[in-house]
């Protein structure tokens, strides 16, 4: 055995020789971000080593590349090394970055009556709780005019909580919270995988429990009410999120043909959750494996069936779903953007917390405009200010249609760029800000991910023969979309031009629809019947879908 | 070496279809040996592509476009090749692996491998660890190329290599695994003969390996 000395936790480990770091912190309760599950291939889970030598750690080749000024300095893939002596390692501490992430608790709302499926009566000595037109329990006294619901929003990276007054429609208050199974397990298939375990889903389904039980004890102080008197709590997420939060093995979900283990559309029991002893968990209905309740929820919250015309509902992220309505008919289908847009894969990439660039223009005086969140020194680049860089510089000809950087010779672009064009590492790379570039692979990740993008948006249109300029409005739903700006969008080409003028941001309609489900009931029979009649469309099945991918690479 | 082979390299980098058209008819023309117009021109040519993919000048589009040029070029050569002239191809199985159908990364793979002379076996996606065994014996392959794009299914690649093991041929075969979620370090884990981060990589690879058995 050998101990690592976890010296800013102060808390030593005890482990076998040759077992990783980052094991050693799982074994002791040391939170060490690990968001590709110890691949190797996303350097967040980088440590410092104060007595690092060759007998003492090994490190395994790994994809992800340490610069060479931070080996030099001690650092190493905590998931990569492997431990053959007593070590102290001093942690960074990412976990309370996450602290000042950015999110979006709003979305689009539509007016609709409250018929309530949980409803009270009292009866002169008891107060009778009924769901539907089941009696489900029964409280002393009069409590009658107690009865709330929770709407919560399960993403893959963040939760949103709200508090309902069932008998008003009110949302009395809302939290957030970081998913703390982002920490194991960054993205859907690698949280899947940790999940088709018995232990690992045990601790997926564990941590998120315990999450959401502190959201609801911090809701029910902000609001003075007694947490007994919540009897119906909403699911709504991505469907591998339902089965995690559900305690069900999502291991199909990861291997064709996708087919999900549950369904929604249902109610289950809360007895896991600190609500009223007969509390209630409604699950909205799940449309396939990779368009989830989140959408049912989008669908509801934008009242998508029921528009005029043609509608495009987009929600951007790691996993992009979309669904197109013509007329109350609808088609929908999901395409993995990979995780560029979180930051991933990007040289300075980050989440949208304190230091990330997150707006960037350049003025048609050449004068570039900047934002930072938190109003500190830029150190780094967050999803929506890496679409802003990377769309304007292909408006500004700094970025040719092919995705290669034009050299200052060559372009045409204002002297004022051209100076913040520098060679590092024998790459020409775009320097942002201070000490923080673009760099040429980073583009590539870039065109990846709006490529997918832009090819499911295509597929769908071609699906319904239906041409860009016909569609009226293009929705973006989620809480990353409400960051980003029409113009980059249009810029990089994630949406066609005939676009232009007809995409607004609807927000975080995951929890809004989810508040619909919960405080007007025919709504969870429409919506079933509904979600029954999506044609959802997989893209991999689809004739001409890689050559329609390829096209939308570039600009 | 004849000038106009120089030039089908160019163009093919170039990606100008137009001019490799021409310029193949013109091998034609001049009774230039086809087979060598193929070979130190346009194979050259996708070559030089591959090279400048690896080195992020160019990227999927743009190699895709010089295969396009390339291709055009061989068809318009091939009949002409002296039956005697014709170099026997290295063989491989590709294909996606059980429970995964994301096969645009397979497909680049191919294409770059039957632009350097190699004859691909596609196996399409989906495919079950014992197909690619059962496949590879029956053509008589040199190489096991297995892909993947999802961290749910990037295990059972690793039965490849077990069966080969249990079934006593492993040195009968290479295995080269690739894909999203896939790194060297997952190839040594798993066994694995070779792992390639990209399809320009994967022809090297292939090269290599063939160079040794042989």
């Amino acid at each position: 055995m050998v101990k690592v000395n976890f010296i800013s936790e102060g808390i030593i480990s005890s482990i076998n020789k040759g077992e990783t770091i980052l094991e050693a912190a799982r074994k002791a309760g040391v939170v060490i971000e690990a968001p590709c599950n110890a691949m190797g291939t996303c350097g967040k889970c980088k440590v410092k080593v104060v007595n690092l030598n060759e007998s003492s750690v090994v490190s395994r080749e790994a994809r992800h590349h340490l610069k060479p000024e931070e080996s030099q300095a001690g650092y190493t893939l905590a998931c990569q090394a492997q431990v053959y002596e007593d070590i102290e390692v001093v942690t960074e501490n990412t976990v309370s970055q996450n602290k000042t992430l950015k999110i979006l608790s709003e979305g689009m709302r539509f007016s609709y009556d409250i018929i309530s499926n949980i409803t009270k009566c009292f009866d002169g000595e008891k107060t009778k709780v009924y769901s539907g037109k089941t009696l489900i329990g029964e409280e002393p006294g009069d409590t009658s005019s107690q009865a709330y619901g929770l709407s919560i929003d399960i993403g893959t990276t963040t939760l949103v909580a709200a508090l309902i007054n069932l008998l008003t429609g009110e949302e009395l208050t809302s939290v957030s919270a970081l998913n703390p199974q982002s920490l194991q397990a960054q993205d859907v298939l690698t949280r899947i995988k940790f999940a088709s375990s018995p232990e690992g889903l045990e601790m997926m389904y564990n941590s998120i429990t315990d999450e959401i039980n502190r959201m609801i004890e911090n809701v029910s102080k902000d609001a003075k009410i007694n947490q007994r008197h919540i009897y119906e709590v909403v699911y709504s997420g991505n469907t591998a999120m339902l089965h995690l939060a559900c305690n069900v093995n999502p291991v199909t979900l990861g291997k064709y043909p996708y087919t999900p283990q549950i369904f929604g559309g249902n109610n289950i029991t809360a007895e896991m959750l600190n609500v009223s002893p007969f509390g209630l968990i409604y699950l909205p209905p799940v449309i396939s494996a990779y368009v989830g309740p989140d959408i049912t929820s989008g669908i509801l919250a934008s009242q998508l069936d029921k528009k005029k015309g043609i509608t495009l509902f987009i929600d951007i992220g790691t996993n992009g779903e979309m669904v197109i309505a013509k007329e109350g008919k609808l088609s929908a289908t999901s395409t993995a953007a990979g995780p560029a847009f979180e930051g991933m894969n990007i040289a300075y990439g980050m989440r949208a917390g304190k230091g990330a660039l997150e707006y960037f223009k350049i003025e048609d005086s050449g004068e570039i405009i900047t934002r930072t969140i938190g109003d500190v020194e830029t150190t780094g680049i967050c999803g929506s200010g890496l679409l802003d860089i990377v769309g304007e510089l292909v408006k500004a000809q700094v970025i040719g249609s092919n995705g290669r950087f034009i050299t200052p010779e060559k372009g045409t672009y204002s002297e004022n760029i051209k100076k913040q064009m520098i060679i590092k590492d024998g790459k020409l790379c775009f320097e942002v800000a201070h000490q923080v570039f673009l760099t040429p692979q980073d583009i590539r990740q870039v065109q990846l991910a709006k490529g997918a993008l832009r090819a499911g948006v295509e597929m769908l249109l071609l699906c319904l023969n239906v041409k860009a300029e016909e569609v009226a409005l293009v929705e973006i739903a989620g809480s990353f979309g409400f960051h980003l700006r029409e113009e980059s969008l249009l810029n990089i080409g994630l949406l066609p031009k005939e676009f232009e003028g007809k995409i607004s941001f609807i927000g975080n309609t995951s929890k809004t629809g989810g508040e619909a489900f919960l405080l007007n009931t025919d709504f969870r029979e429409s919506m079933r019947s509904l979600v029954k009649e999506i044609d959802a469309i997989e893209l991999a099945n689809q004739k001409d879908f890689d050559k329609v991918f390829v096209r939308e690479l570039s600009f | 070496m004849s000038e106009l082979f120089q030039k089908l390299s160019d163009a093919v980098v170039d990606m100008d279809e137009d001019l490799v058209e021409e310029l193949a008819y013109r091998v034609i023309e001049e009774q230039e040996d086809a087979f060598e117009a193929i070979d130190k021109g346009l194979t050259k040519g996708m070559d030089r592509a591959g090279k400048l993919f690896e080195e992020q000048e160019y990227f999927v589009p743009e190699l895709l476009m010089c295969a396009d040029a390339m291709n055009i070029g061989v068809e318009i050569l091939k009949p002409h090749i002296k039956v005697n002239g014709l170099r026997e191809k290295h063989k491989v199985v590709i294909g996606v692996i059980e429970g995964d159908t994301h096969d645009i990364g397979k497909n680049l793979v191919k294409l770059m491998l039957e632009t350097s002379n190699f004859e691909v076996i596609d196996l399409g996606r989906d495919v079950p660890p014992q197909t690619f065994i059962d496949r590879a014996i029956e053509e008589e392959v040199e190489i096991i190329m297995i892909s993947s794009l999802m961290t749910t299914t990037m295990d059972a690649m690793a039965d490849v290599v077990t069966n080969l093991r249990e079934q006593g041929m492993k040195d009968r075969f290479k295995v080269v695994v690739g894909g999203g979620p896939i790194s060297q370090g997952f190839a040594d884990k798993i066994g694995a003969d070779g792992y390639s981060k990209d399809a320009a990589n994967a022809v090297r690879l292939c090269q290599k390996i063939v160079g040794e058995v042989v």
